[in-house]
């Protein structure tokens, strides 16, 4: 169980060698494997906008540089603005007559953005009021952008004519086009250019070529009054408020602009082995509801630590787990050494185990978020964690299976002790109701003079047994098989040695 | 941005651009005229919630999983888009380590699947803001100042220079002179960078001569900087802060030698444009007073023993990119990435098979067709 300020005591192995608690991994119905953040392929599935939960399609997210068009970050601490409504300052009568009409006339309702945290507010910083309440916020434009576009045009023309020397190149021609190539020349070659006379020049000479950038002599001066001004560091932006508009950054506080808000993206995640989802979230971003959740809590067994005793180097100390069973059906666990091997097994037809690999998984119907197979690519895949961590201390595991039934959310409630069905071994088992059980077990530290301070931790393979459900659509008999998985216990400190 | 700017690239593929810096990472899509934002490159370790650089690495390992917590967070909080098959656009720098290169590209196609990779050397890529081909530039970032001049389109690569002479030097000077001066004070390096970026300046050339002597000029006013305890920065922390850039005292090395230097060893003949063609990027070169600071350094230094008589140059001449210099390079990687050049992408189904990425250098000397160039 993991717990939100609490370090997480039982850590569960994932396939890619990540350390997390149980609620932080998700369960590949399809691979039958762990999986976590860290070893699936994250996608953004739509773009929102926090506060006003607006969505859009892609193409006008792109469009709409990933802001939203009506609401503002305030420019100084970054917080939401809010548009507040104000009376429009009433004008001094022109004259008698218009006077005598501005009496009836109702003053105009008018709006401006307003920081409720540090008090900023858009007339602070001069900008007009508006007489809507959305929109038409003055925009601030990158003075450059008209020089930039002319620049990326002049671009495209170089690099199609790339294109075009190098279909030409598959046939034997003399090259002619240099200017492109930016790379790799040596000064050696430098020189030799600069020998000669400006040949080249000529032959990028065309109507598309911006006239390029002059340098100038002048440059700016320090301001006059820098030595003798005195400056209040209160009227000037830090540099986090300049960031926040890269081509202005300006450095005076009444010159910050409100700016859009950006968009969030609420994602996915697909299996890298499969490519199958192990969660999606429905589209809405209202809605906090997935279209598929393959959490691990709801397939593989939660271990939880009950109590733990005192901890002493070289005595054996008394440890209470709590194992609970999420699936529907009836499992089997054993709690084995840490070096036993990982590798999922299954039993036959005729009743021999072997290894569960690919091949023998029994997969369901290729399933509807299944990316095309035409679309599906050799999966990439990325080299295993090492696992770091080192167990501090002997464990002694009961050598008896330990059954465990499937849940029932009804039998919660039941009073009756349902202890006397399973045949346990009172020593092991010491508590049992529902899908749940207790078991004791013994650790018994190491003297560890390197990891002096540190908690001690004990490392175990727990090995359960799975039911894959995929292929009961198709009315074949669910496959059975045993699964193993790593788990890290953090126990505490030791207390001084016996 | 003009508006019609948007419209016209909608079709396209978007690219990313990349400008990992090693305090700032500048990102945003190719086509574009403004990087959509400008973060610290750092990354709150998930266990033990600490704030990490990325180049603070211990080892390949530990760079390995702070790139991916890193671009994890900048691809879906920040840039907002799915990484898996993204062609991405990538600014090194000429010192960028190889291991941190290989790293890179192992969590972009390894953990993130991208669809391809292009790396720019900042230096180059940087000309394509100007429409021009002969340029000389300095990068002054937070680790070091790099310098290369760029003669008609080619890099001059023996000519380049590199001093760790940036923001983090200044932001030591700071820090010094401030607990010198306010015993017991202990602040953290965001705020001294702060300090800087609000109170700071490169004083002139004529004032830096007579700082610590016994004519020293008055210096600027004191200021009040608030916090959890008010402290003053006093004038001369203020004016003293950019010095180290330029002292000589012992090796004769600075930002301004840095450009001579390269110069001296340029071809004579590509001297004078190079000296009157200077593009100044990077966050530190935007110091009040840095410009005009390094102009004064020039001209009294070409008067020098040093160089009056092994550079003949009269004047230099400085360029304005249309962007502001701490994204300078990443404008560069915005307008040469639309050009989408196959050839100049490592992909994903290259990386896989080869599962290293060839150095920009002999990537692109491979694919041309004369040898006489070989010997760097
Ligand atoms: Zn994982
Ligand atoms: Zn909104
Ligand atoms: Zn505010
Ligand atoms: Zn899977």
């Amino acid at each position: 169980m993991a717990y939100l300020f609490q370090p997480d005591y039982v850590r569960y192995v994932c396939s890619c060698g990540s350390l997390k608690p149980i609620s932080k991994m998700y369960f590949c119905r399809h691979c039958l494997k762990i999986r976590c953040g860290y070893c699936v392929c994250h996608e953004a599935d739509s773009h929102y906008c926090p506060n006003c939960m607006e969505n859009l399609p892609s193409a006008e997210v792109r469009l709409k540089k990933n802001k939203c068009s009506n609401c503002f970050d305030c420019p100084c601490c970054f917080q939401t603005l809010c548009t507040r409504a104000g009376q429009a300052p009433l004008r001094p009568p022109a004259s008698s007559a218009d006077a005598k009409q501005d009496v009836k006339a109702t003053p105009k309702k008018v709006y401006y953005l307003s920081c409720s945290l540090c008090r900023w507010t858009s007339r602070d910083a001069g900008i007009p009021d508006q007489y809507v309440a959305t929109g038409g916020w003055p925009e601030q434009e990158n003075p450059n952008s008209t020089r930039i576009s002319t620049l990326i045009d002049f671009h495209k023309v170089l690099a199609s004519k790339e294109k075009q020397e190098q279909q030409r190149k598959k046939f034997p021609t003399k090259r002619t086009f240099l200017q492109y190539e930016k790379f790799g020349l040596t000064s050696a070659m430098v020189r030799k250019r600069a020998g000669k006379p400006l040949e080249p020049k000529s032959l990028i000479q065309h109507s598309d070529q911006p006239a390029p950038a002059v340098a100038n002599e002048e440059v700016d001066d320090l301001p006059a009054g820098i030595f003798t001004e005195a400056v209040d560091i209160t009227k000037i932006t830090t540099l986090e408020q300049r960031l926040q508009h890269p081509d202005v950054q300006a450095e005076k506080i009444n010159e910050l602009r409100p700016q859009h808000k950006q968009f969030l993206v609420k994602r996915s995640q697909r299996c890298r082995g499969c490519e199958h989802n192990v969660s999606k979230p429905e589209y809405s971003p209202q809605s906090i509801k997935f279209k598929i959740q393959l959490a691990a809590f709801y397939h593989v067994p939660e271990i939880r630590i009950v109590t733990c005793e005192p901890l002493r180097v070289g005595v054996a100390s008394e440890l209470l787990l709590k194992i609970c069973n999420p699936t529907q059906h009836q499992t089997q666990i054993s709690l084995l050494p840490l070096d036993t091997p990982t590798t999922p097994t299954t039993v036959t037809a005729s009743g021999e185990e072997q290894e569960l690999k690919r091949e023998n998984i029994q997969m369901g119907s290729e399933s509807p978020n299944l990316l095309p197979l035409a679309v599906r690519q050799i999966s990439v895949t990325e080299d295993p964690k090492p696992i770091t961590v080192v167990s501090g201390a002997e464990i002694a595991l009961p050598e008896c299976p330990l059954f465990l039934p499937p849940r029932d959310d009804a039998a919660e409630y039941d009073e009756t002790n349902d202890a006397s069905h399973f045949q346990d071994d009172k020593k092991v088992v010491v508590w049992r109701k529902g899908n749940k059980i207790v078991v004791r077990l013994h650790v018994t530290p190491f003297a560890n003079e390197q990891n002096k301070g540190e908690p001690v931790i004990v490392g175990f393979v727990l090995r359960h047994g799975y039911v894959n459900t995929l292929a009961t659509l198709e009315h074949k008999a669910p496959q059975k098989s045993e699964l193993n998985v790593q788990l890290f216990l953090t126990l505490g400190n030791l207390v001084g040695t016996a | 941005m003009l508006r019609y700017e948007g419209i016209r690239y909608i079709s396209d593929k978007q690219m990313v651009v990349l400008d990992i810096g090693s305090a700032y990472t500048k990102f945003g899509y190719a086509g574009e005229a403004t990087p959509r934002g400008i973060i610290r490159t750092e990354v709150k370790c998930p266990e033990s919630k600490e704030i990490r650089r990325i180049f603070n690495y211990i080892d390949i390992d530990d760079l390995y999983q702070l790139l991916v917590e890193f671009l994890h967070l900048l691809f879906f909080r920040h840039v907002a888009i799915s990484p898996k098959d993204v062609r991405i656009v990538v600014l090194e720098s000429l010192l960028t380590p190889t291991q941190f290169r290989e790293t890179l590209a192992k969590v972009l196609f390894r953990h993130f699947e991208v669809g391809s990779l292009m790396l720019l050397p900042t230096h180059l890529a940087t000309i394509s803001t100007l429409g021009t081909d002969t340029v000389l530039v300095l990068d002054v970032g937070y680790q070091e100042a790099t310098l290369i001049p760029v003669y008609e389109g080619v890099p001059i690569l023996k000519a380049w220079q590199a001093l760790p002479l940036a923001a983090c030097a200044v932001h030591e000077c700071i820090k010094k002179d401030l607990t010198d001066s306010i015993p017991n004070l202990r602040i953290p390096e965001k705020t001294v960078e702060d300090i800087k970026v609000r109170t700071c300046f490169v004083t002139t050339l004529e004032r830096s001569a007579k700082l610590g002597t016994d004519d020293a000029p008055s210096p600027p006013p004191a200021v009040k900087y608030p916090g959890l305890k008010t402290i003053e920065i006093p004038g001369y922390v203020r004016e003293r802060a950019f010095e180290v850039l330029w002292e000589r005292d012992n090796d004769n090395l600075s930002i301004s030698t840095m450009i001579l230097d390269a110069i001296v060893k340029c071809p004579v003949d590509t001297r004078r444009q190079l000296a009157e063609n200077i593009l100044l990027i990077g966050g530190t070169t935007m110091a009040k007073g840095f410009a005009s600071r390094l102009k004064s350094e020039l001209n009294t230094l070409l008067k020098s023993d040093l160089y009056s008589d092994k550079l003949k140059i009269q004047t230099f001449k400085f360029h304005k990119a249309p962007s502001k210099p701490n994204y300078t390079a990443w404008l560069g990687g915005a307008i040469f990435g639309i050009a989408d050049l196959p050839a100049r992408c490592l992909t994903k189904e290259n990386y896989l098979k080869s599962n290293r990425v060839p150095d920009w250098v002999c990537l692109l000397d491979n694919q041309k067709d004369d040898t006489s160039n070989c010997g760097i």
